[in-house]
């Protein structure tokens, strides 16, 4: 079935079974493979994309569910200048280690800076909540989503 | 499998007349439920009837004092809605992660009959009711009838639930999920406790419970046994209470924790609420 939807904003066109994941459109249709797929059941975030800018995990998502709507991956975010400055933060700050989970932690500190530019210490980590990290200890991510909200010029 | 994707509800209820499917709206239970190996596709055992494209069915209103809430509407709408009851929303914001409160569906979360289900405890709190479609009928079933046992409901092949009715009420409220993490957690018990006063009387007292027997525990007949009674004589009767609902769960012990843990804990909760009524 052909199915059409807005990625990283550019109308694109897949013929896919409707059921396929989002993520295998993604990673093995569309060779975008800065999405990652880590548990496949939605319990750890590294698989995040924007739906209408809203994170979604992409690997419970069958592709018919984003028919006509907006898809943003990492590589999308990559080309705004808000993915500098959270970049620059996760950087400094030390808030990427091994890095499988990072995509997947900037996709949601976008959205969430998108939605409320000053976040609290608690609407960070609620809005990580989703997304696991085996390295950090989070409190590293935490740092650098506060660097970044204070536009990287924090410390 | 095949897959339909129909755009009216009518052109749903056709589909539902002619197939038995799976009706899937966020995918947030049978995606995982169907997983196979990266890359490949889901294998469903039946047909599915994907919601996403169906218009008309995304809403929130009220009417008569009560929510309605539209079958396709999804957890962060209701959670973001000027209408929606802070008691809902407690419990809503407390249900999986961020992203799959922007997917999901509470209609989703009844038609998994999941035990433990959370979206279920607040609806046969407050006697909420659901609208079952077909292509030649229409019928209301309040969502403790419609849950008939471990991951059954009653709904026929050819229905789908189109609509939530959720009365509004301005009870006291007490609402503990407790889980092995903040998000992300399948509950291992949940406590819903409500109550009504009027000089210094109990006007209405309800209590549900979930993850402890095959679907969340009611009992309107336990209630009514101490609505009325002043608050004092209430809580003299805690031991009753207590009693009452030891003998009405039935917690098995799972992956999650072990039944006598559940019941000590759904049993400190409920004495926890006893003791809050003011």
């Amino acid at each position: 079935m052909k199915i059409k939807f807005n990625l990283n904003k550019k109308d694109v066109i897949v013929d896919v079974d409707p059921s396929m994941r989002l993520l295998d459109v993604l990673r093995n249709v569309l060779h975008l493979t800065g999405t990652k797929e880590g548990c496949g059941e939605g319990s750890c975030g590294a698989c995040s994309v924007l739906v209408d800018n809203m994170p979604y995990d992409s690997c419970l998502t069958p592709v018919i569910n984003v028919m006509n709507k907006q898809v943003m991956t990492i590589e999308g975010i990559r080309e705004s200048k808000e993915y500098e400055t959270i970049a620059n933060s996760f950087a400094k700050m030390g808030g990427s280690q091994c890095g499988f989970c990072t995509p997947g932690m900037i996709i949601v500190t976008y959205a969430l800076l998108m939605k409320n530019p000053n976040p609290s210490e608690e609407e960070i980590r609620l809005a990580l909540s989703g997304n696991i990290c085996r390295c950090t200890g989070y409190q590293a991510i935490v740092n650098a989503v506060k660097d970044a909200s204070k536009g990287g010029k924090h410390e | 499998m095949n897959s339909y994707i129909p755009t009216s509800l009518e052109e749903a209820l056709k589909i539902l007349f002619e197939h038995d499917c799976y009706i899937l709206a966020g995918g947030t239970d049978l995606m995982v439920q169907n997983h196979r190996s990266s890359g490949l596709l889901p294998t469903f055992k039946k047909d599915v009837l994907f919601t996403s494209q169906i218009e008309g069915l995304d809403y929130i209103k009220v009417i008569n004092n009560e929510l309605h809430i539209g079958a396709n509407t999804k957890y962060i709408s209701m959670i973001e809605s000027k209408f929606v009851p802070t008691m809902l929303k407690n419990v809503f914001v407390e249900i999986a992660s961020p992203s799959i409160r922007n997917m999901a569906t509470l209609t989703g979360n009844i038609n998994n009959a999941s035990p433990a289900a959370d979206g279920t405890v607040p609806l046969i709190l407050l006697d909420a009711r659901l609208v079952l479609q077909s292509k030649d009928n229409k019928r209301e079933i309040s969502v403790d009838d419609y849950l008939i046992g471990f991951k059954k409901t009653d709904r026929k092949p050819n229905e789908m639930v189109t609509e939530i009715i959720v009365p509004l009420t301005d009870h006291k409220y007490l609402w503990r999920k407790v889980g092995s993490r903040k998000a992300e957690s399948i509950s291992k018990v949940t406590f819903l406790g409500a109550y009504k006063t009027s000089n210094n009387k109990i006007s209405d007292f309800r209590i549900a419970l979930g993850c402890v027997s095959i679907k969340p525990v009611r009992s309107k007949q336990v209630e009514s046994k101490y609505i009325g009674l002043t608050i004092d004589e209430l809580k003299n009767k805690k031991d009753e209470i207590v009693n009452d609902y030891n003998q009405l769960i039935e917690p098995v012990t799972d992956q999650r924790s072990n039944k006598e843990y559940k019941r000590k804990v759904a049993i400190n909760l409920l004495k926890s609420f006893i003791d809050s009524i003011k």
